[in-house]
C-alpha cells in the first residue's frame, strides 16, 4: 500500500510525527493515541470504551481501524483507542477501509446481539451513544435468530446506581473511573464469557447470576454518579432519575454548583419549571469532566415543601403571608429604627454569590451605616480575618494556586482539610497529582482517611487543636516535607484552621519562609466571593480595607456618599454577643443556620433578643421561629450570579428556571434599601456586578512580618486519655446532615457510616470495642455512636460534624480541638 | 480495622497468607495462590474467603471477587472430597469425553441440566463426597479421552472406567492416577497450589511423580528423528508502547 512521498514535506516539529489518516498527511504529537489524532482531524471514529481521560482499554473494539507501519498491513484490524501514533503510519478507518467498516459493523452486531433493544423505555434513549452509533455504523438488521440473554433487572450497585445487566456493552468505563479517578474500585467486571457482568462484590456471588447476597462492600463513592453520565449505554441510571424523563423533553442550561468552593461547571436539565438532573459540565481548569455526587444529585431542597414563596411578617407574635410592599415597608421602618437605637449586625452566611454578597456588603455600610457584617457562619477568629486579608484577598488563578497548578506541584500539604469531604474536586486532582504526575500528599490531620489512601499520601497525624505545633514541627520531624514545600510546593488550607490558634499565621509563615504557594479552601461556595466584596468587618469591597482613610473615601465617593463608618465592624461572634446583650437591636441575616455558629445558644439568645430580625431565605429554618420578617429569595438555579471559587476565579452562571417569580438577594436588598431612602444599584446581579466592577480592586495588603506565632515546646504534646477526657478531632462530611441535600433519599443512603473514631488504646481504655456504643458529651449534652477504631492518636475521638444524630456544635456545643467526655455507651 | 473474615481463618491461615504475599514483589500478586488457600480450608472461595483476601492483600472486595468469579478453578459452593473434572472439550469429547461426562452424572444422581459449572455429590467435605465438573482442554488430548480427580490424571478412559473409578472414590479408596503423585482429596491439592506442601517429602513426592507418558512424547520424537524444525517467525512489526502507560 501507500506511504507518504518523501519530497514535498513540511518539517516535522521536535516531539511530533508524521501519519497518513485516510489518505490526509497529519503531523501530531508523539504518543498520541489514533482516535484522538483522528478527532482533532474532523474524523470520527465510533467507540463506547474510549475516553480521553480515562487510561485506554481496548475493551469494546467498536474502533477497529487498518493499520500499516513500515509499508506493511498489520495482520488484523486495530484498536485507534489503544494504539499510539508513529513517524510514517498510515491508518484507513470505516471511511475508506472496507475492512475497517466491515470489521466495526460485526462488532456492532455482536455487541446487539445480547442488547435488549428497549430504548423506548431506556433512560439513555435519545442521547445513546449505543443507539446513535449503531444506527450510523451498523448493520440495519440482526441476523441473531436466538433468544437474548437476559438479566434480574435492575440490580443495585449502590443505593444510588442501579444496573441493568443486559444492556451493558461491558466496556469497563465505570469500573475504569471508579477505580483510576475516584480510587473506589467497588464495582468490577466479574464472571467470564457470556456470563460476563459488571458488578460488585454484593452482588458477586452468582449461584443464579448475580443474586445479591447480603454481605459485601456495595459501590460506595462520592463520585459515583460521573459512571453513570459516562456509560456509552443506559446500563448505569440513578435511582433520582430513573424512568423520569426523556432526553429531549429537557431543557439544558449550563450552571455552576452551588454546593463547595470548587465552582463545578455543571449542566442543569430541567422541564416545566423543575430540575430533573445535573450532569457534570466540562472544563478542563477546574472540575475536567467530573463532580461529585453532592454537585449532581443534590438540587431537590429547591422544590421543599417548606420552601418560602411568599413573605412572611411577624402579627401578635405569629408570622402571616404579607404583600412584599408590606413586608418591605415594615422591614424598613423597624431596620431604621433599630439602626438608630443600637444598630443592626449582619450576618448574610457563605453560600452568596459575589453579587449577592456585595449587596449585603453594601446594604450594610448605606443602608444601615455599619461594618457589622461577616459572612462566616461557623467558627472563625480575628487571625482569620487577618490571614484572610493578608494571604487570601486579591489572589487570582493566575498568581495563586489553581486545580492544574497542584498537578505541577511536587508537593501539597494538607491541613486542617479533608478535602474528599470538603473540596471533593480538589481531591481528584489531588488523586490525579500523585497518580499520573507523581505529586506528593501530605495531609496533617488525625486518621488515615479514605482521601489519604487515594491520594498516595502521607499522614503526619496530630492532636486536633494542635495543628499549629505540628506544622511548626515540620522542619525538624519532616524534613524532607518541609525541604520540598520550598521545592514548587503547595499548602491548602481548610475552614477548621480557623479554629486552631495560632495555625493560619504559622503556616502563612511556613508559607513564606519556604516559599510554598498558598490556599485558603473554604467549604462553602460563596465564602471567596463575599471576601473579596467585603462582606467583612474590616473590609470594604474590592480588598479596601475600613480602617483605610483613602480607601474608605473612595468608595464613599463612588458611592455618592459623604462618607462611610470609620469604625471596624463587630465579626459574626461579637455581632451575636452585642445582640444578645442588647446592644445590637436588629438583625439581617442570609441562609444562616444557628447550629453552623461558634456557639448556637449565644445565636439563638441573640435572635431571641433582638428587637428586630429580618431573615432572607429559602426555606423555613431555626431562624425563621425568630424572624419578624421574612424575605423569600432565589435558589442557584432561580437566579444568575458569579461565584468565586477558591482558586479566585469567576464562576459565572445564567439563570435556569425563569420566571420564578423569586427575587435574589441583590434584588431583595435593592428593594428594601430604596424603602430605606438609600441606593444600592443591585437591582440585577448584572447591575451588581458592574456596580462591583467599577469599584475595581486594589492591591492586596503585603503580608506582615513577625505574624507567625512562637509556640513553646518541640512537636505535638501528648493528650493521654484521664479522667474519661479526650480531645475531639470534627469535620463535615460531604454527605450529612446539611439542609441542600435535604428530599434525596437515595443520595443520603450513600453517605458513609455515622460512627465515632478512636484508637485501640482509647477504645480499650474506656472498655469498648469496634462497634460497641460509645459516648462522648459536655456538660451541654452526648452523641452516642457505635465506635470504629481507627488510627487516631490516644487519647482523641472523632465526631462528623453534623451527620445523623452526631451533631457537634448543636449537641456538645463544642468544635475540634476542644475536651469532651468519653466512656462506654449503652446501658442506659 | 475489622478483620471479621480473620476468625473463620484462624492465625495459621494468617501466617500462611503472609508467607505467600512475601513471595511477590507486588502483594496484589498474591491473589491467585491466595485464593487456592482459601478453598484449602473452606472447600470454596466463600464470601469471607473473598473479604480474607480482600484485607490481607488490601484490594477492594469487588477486585477480589473479579477474579474469583473468572476462574472455574474457584468454586462457588463447597466441594466433595475429591474433585472430579471430565474433559469435554473437542478432542476429548469425541474420543468419549461426552459419553464419560453424561455416565457420571447419571451415576452420581445429578439430573440431566447442569446447574452452574460444578456439582457435588453427597455431603461436601465428608469422605466419598464428590464434586463433578466439566473442563476445558486438561492439555492431554494425546491420551484423549482423560478426566482428573483432584488435578491427578486419569489418561484413556471410558465410561466403564470411569464409573468404576467414581465408585471407588465414593468408596473411600484413593486409586492411583495414572501419572503422577496419589490422590489426597481436594483441599490438600488445593494447598499445594497455594504452594504448601507440607514437608519435603511432599514436595518430592510431588515433583518426581512422573507426569509424561509416551505419547507425550511421540511428536517431539518423529520430529527429531526426521530432523524437522518449526519455522523462523517472521518479523511483525510491533506497535510503540509508550513508556508511563498506567
Ligand atoms: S455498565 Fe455501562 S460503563 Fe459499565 S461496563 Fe457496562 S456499558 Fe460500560
Ligand atoms: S466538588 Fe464541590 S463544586 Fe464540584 S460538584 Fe462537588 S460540591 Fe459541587
Ligand atoms: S473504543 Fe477502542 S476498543 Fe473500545
Ligand atoms: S481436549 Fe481433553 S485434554 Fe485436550
Amino acid at each position: 500500500m501507500t506511504t507518504v512521498e518523501e519530497t514535498t514535506q513540511t518539517p516535522v516539529p521536535e516531539g511530533h510525527v508524521r501519519l497518513t489518516i485516510d489518505g490526509r498527511e497529519v503531523i501530531a504529537p508523539k504518543g498520541e493515541l489514533i482516535i484522538r489524532t483522528a478527532e482533532r482531524e474532523g474524523i470520527e471514529i465510533p467507540r463506547f470504551c474510549d475516553h480521553p481521560l480515562l487510561d485506554p482499554a481496548a475493551a469494546c473494539r467498536q474502533c477497529l481501524v487498518e493499520v500499516e507501519m513500515n509499508g506493511r498491513a498489520m495482520p488484523k484490524p486495530q484498536p485507534a483507542c489503544a494504539i499510539t501514533i508513529s513517524d510514517g503510519m498510515v491508518v484507513h478507518t470505516q471511511h475508506g477501509s472496507e475492512v475497517a467498516r466491515k470489521a466495526q459493523e460485526g462488532v456492532m452486531e455482536l455487541l446487539l446481539i445480547n442488547h435488549p433493544l428497549d430504548c423506548p423505555i431506556c433512560d439513555k434513549g435519545g442521547e445513546c451513544p449505543l443507539q446513535n452509533q449503531a444506527l450510523r455504523h451498523g448493520r440495519a438488521e440482526s441476523r441473531f435468530r436466538d433468544q437474548k440473554r437476559t438479566f434480574t433487572k435492575p440490580i443495585e450497585v449502590s443505593k444510588q446506581v442501579l444496573l441493568d445487566r443486559e444492556r451493558c456493552v461491558l466496556c469497563q468505563r465505570c469500573t475504569r473511573f471508579s477505580a483510576e479517578i475516584a480510587g473506589d474500585p467497588f464495582i468490577e467486571l466479574l464472571e467470564r464469557g457470556a456470563h460476563q457482568q459488571i458488578g460488585t462484590a454484593k452482588t458477586a456471588d452468582a449461584e443464579g447470576w448475580g443474586a445479591v447476597t447480603p454481605q459485601g462492600q456495595p459501590y460506595q463513592s462520592y463520585f459515583s454518579g460521573n459512571a453513570i453520565q459516562i456509560c456509552p449505554v443506559g446500563a448505569l441510571t440513578s435511582a433520582a432519575y430513573r424512568f423520569r424523563s426523556r432526553p429531549f423533553d429537557l431543557v439544558s442550561a449550563p450552571s455552576v454548583c452551588e454546593h463547595c468552593s470548587s465552582g463545578c461547571a455543571e449542566r442543569t436539565d430541567f422541564r416545566r419549571g423543575k430540575v430533573m438532573r445535573k450532569l457534570a459540565g466540562e472544563d478542563p481548569e477546574v472540575n475536567e469532566e467530573w463532580i461529585c455526587d453532592k454537585g449532581r444529585f443534590a438540587f431537590r431542597y429547591v422544590t421543599a415543601d417548606d420552601r418560602i414563596t411568599r413573605p412572611l411578617v411577624r402579627e401578635n407574635g405569629k408570622l402571616r403571608e404579607a404583600s412584599w410592599t408590606e413586608a418591605l415597608r415594615i422591614a424598613a421602618d423597624r431596620l431604621a429604627e433599630a439602626r438608630d437605637n443600637g444598630g443592626v449586625g449582619v450576618l448574610p452566611g457563605g453560600r452568596l454569590t459575589v453579587e449577592d454578597a456585595y449587596a449585603y456588603a453594601k446594604f450594610a455600610r448605606i443602608s444601615l451605616h455599619t461594618n457589622d457584617i461577616d459572612f462566616r457562619a461557623r467558627p472563625h477568629s480575628a487571625e482569620e480575618l487577618d490571614f484572610l486579608t493578608t494571604n487570601v484577598l486579591g489572589t487570582t488563578p493566575e498568581d495563586g494556586v489553581t486545580f492544574t497548578g497542584l498537578e505541577r506541584a511536587n508537593t501539597v500539604l494538607c491541613v486542617a482539610l479533608e478535602p474528599e469531604e470538603e473540596a471533593p474536586a480538589v481531591f481528584l486532582r489531588l488523586r490525579k497529582a500523585a497518580r499520573k504526575a507523581g505529586t506528593k500528599v501530605v495531609h496533617i490531620g488525625q486518621f488515615s482517611t479514605p482521601a489519604v489512601d487515594k491520594t498516595f499520601g502521607t499522614l503526619l497525624a496530630c492532636i486536633p487543636g494542635e495543628e499549629t505545633n505540628a506544622v511548626l514541627g515540620l522542619r525538624e520531624h519532616a524534613a524532607d516535607v518541609y525541604a520540598q514545600l520550598g521545592e514548587g510546593g503547595v499548602i491548602l488550607l481548610g475552614e477548621r484552621a480557623a479554629e486552631v490558634p495560632g495555625l493560619l499565621s504559622t503556616v502563612a509563615g511556613l508559607a513564606r519562609e519556604t516559599g510554598a504557594q498558598l490556599a485558603w479552601i473554604p467549604r462553602r461556595a460563596g465564602e471567596r466571593g463575599a471576601l473579596e466584596a467585603g462582606a467583612l468587618p474590616t473590609l470594604l469591597p474590592g480588598g479596601r480595607r475600613v480602617d483605610d482613610t483613602e480607601a474608605r473615601a473612595e468608595v464613599a465617593a463612588a458611592w455618592g456618599l459623604e462618607a462611610l463608618p470609620e469604625l471596624a465592624g463587630k465579626d459574626a461572634s461579637a455581632i451575636l454577643t452585642a445582640a444578645a446583650n442588647g446592644k445590637l437591636h436588629g438583625l439581617v441575616l442570609g441562609g444562616v443556620d444557628p447550629d453552623d455558629l461558634p456557639n448556637p445558644e449565644l445565636a439563638r439568645e441573640a435572635l431571641a433578643r433582638a428587637e428586630f430580625v429580618v431573615s432572607l431565605e429559602l426555606r423555613r429554618t431555626a431562624v425563621t421561629e425568630y424572624a419578624d420578617v421574612v424575605l423569600p429569595v432565589a435558589a442557584a438555579v432561580e437566579k444568575s450570579g458569579t461565584y468565586l471559587n477558591w482558586e479566585g476565579r469567576p464562576r459565572p452562571f445564567d439563570i435556569a428556571i425563569e420566571n420564578t417569580g423569586i427575587l435574589s438577594d441583590c434584588r431583595v436588598l435593592d428593594t428594601l434599601a430604596v424603602e430605606m431612602d438609600t441606593d444600592l444599584f443591585t437591582q440585577t446581579p448584572q447591575a451588581a456586578l458592574a456596580d462591583l466592577d467599577r469599584l475595581g480592586t486594589v492591591e492586596p495588603p503585603v503580608a506582615q512580618p513577625g505574624w507567625t506565632i512562637e509556640f513553646e515546646g518541640e512537636g505535638p504534646p501528648k493528650s493521654p486519655l484521664r479522667h474519661g477526657k479526650a480531645r475531639l478531632a470534627t469535620w463535615h462530611r460531604l454527605l450529612d446532615n446539611g439542609s441542600l441535600q435535604d428530599n434525596e433519599p437515595h443520595l443520603a443512603q450513600t453517605a458513609r457510616e455515622t460512627v465515632v473514631k478512636l484508637s485501640t488504646a482509647t477504645a480499650q481504655g474506656i472498655g469498648v470495642g469496634a462497634g460497641d456504643p460509645v459516648v462522648v458529651s459536655t456538660h451541654q449534652g452526648r452523641i452516642e455512636l457505635p465506635a470504629e477504631i481507627a488510627d487516631l492518636p490516644d487519647g482523641v475521638v472523632w465526631l462528623p460534624a453534623n451527620s445523623g444524630p452526631s451533631t457537634v456544635r448543636a449537641s456538645l456545643g463544642v468544635g475540634h480541638g476542644d475536651l469532651v467526655d468519653v466512656r462506654a455507651g449503652g446501658g442506659e | 480495622m475489622t478483620h471479621a473474615a480473620q476468625e473463620t481463618f484462624g492465625e495459621e491461615t494468617v501466617r500462611e497468607a503472609a508467607e505467600i504475599i512475601a513471595r511477590y514483589p507486588q502483594s496484589r500478586s498474591a491473589l491467585l495462590p491466595m485464593l487456592h488457600l482459601v478453598q484449602s480450608v473452606q472447600g470454596f472461595v466463600s464470601p469471607e474467603g473473598m473479604r480474607f483476601c480482600a484485607e490481607q492483600l488490601e484490594l477492594s472486595e469487588a477486585e477480589v471477587a473479579a477474579v474469583a468469579t473468572f476462574y472455574t478453578m474457584y468454586k462457588r459452593s463447597p466441594c466433595g472430597q475429591h474433585l472430579v473434572s471430565v474433559c469435554t472439550n473437542t478432542l476429548c469429547a469425541a474420543m468419549g469425553g461426552d459419553a464419560i461426562y453424561a455416565k457420571l452424572r447419571e451415576k452420581l444422581g445429578l439430573g440431566e441440566r447442569l446447574e452452574g459449572n460444578e456439582e457435588t455429590a453427597g455431603e461436601p467435605g465428608e469422605p466419598g463426597s464428590l464434586t463433578l465438573e466439566h473442563a476445558e482442554c486438561l492439555a492431554a488430548c494425546d491420551l484423549a479421552p482423560v478426566l482428573q480427580v483432584d488435578y491427578e490424571y486419569f489418561d484413556k478412559q471410558t465410561p466403564e472406567s470411569a464409573a468404576e473409578l467414581v465408585d471407588r472414590l465414593r468408596a473411600g479408596e484413593a486409586p492411583a492416577p495414572s501419572r503422577g503423585p496419589g490422590l489426597r482429596g481436594f483441599r490438600s491439592a488445593e494447598r499445594q497450589l497455594a504452594g504448601f506442601f507440607d514437608g519435603e517429602a511432599a514436595l518430592e513426592s510431588v515433583v518426581d511423580g512422573s507426569s509424561q507418558a509416551v505419547e507425550t512424547l511421540r511428536g517431539a520424537q518423529i520430529a527429531a528423528e526426521h530432523g524437522w524444525v518449526a519455522p523462523e517467525a517472521e518479523d511483525v512489526p510491533i506497535p510503540e508502547v509508550e513508556e508511563g502507560a498506567k
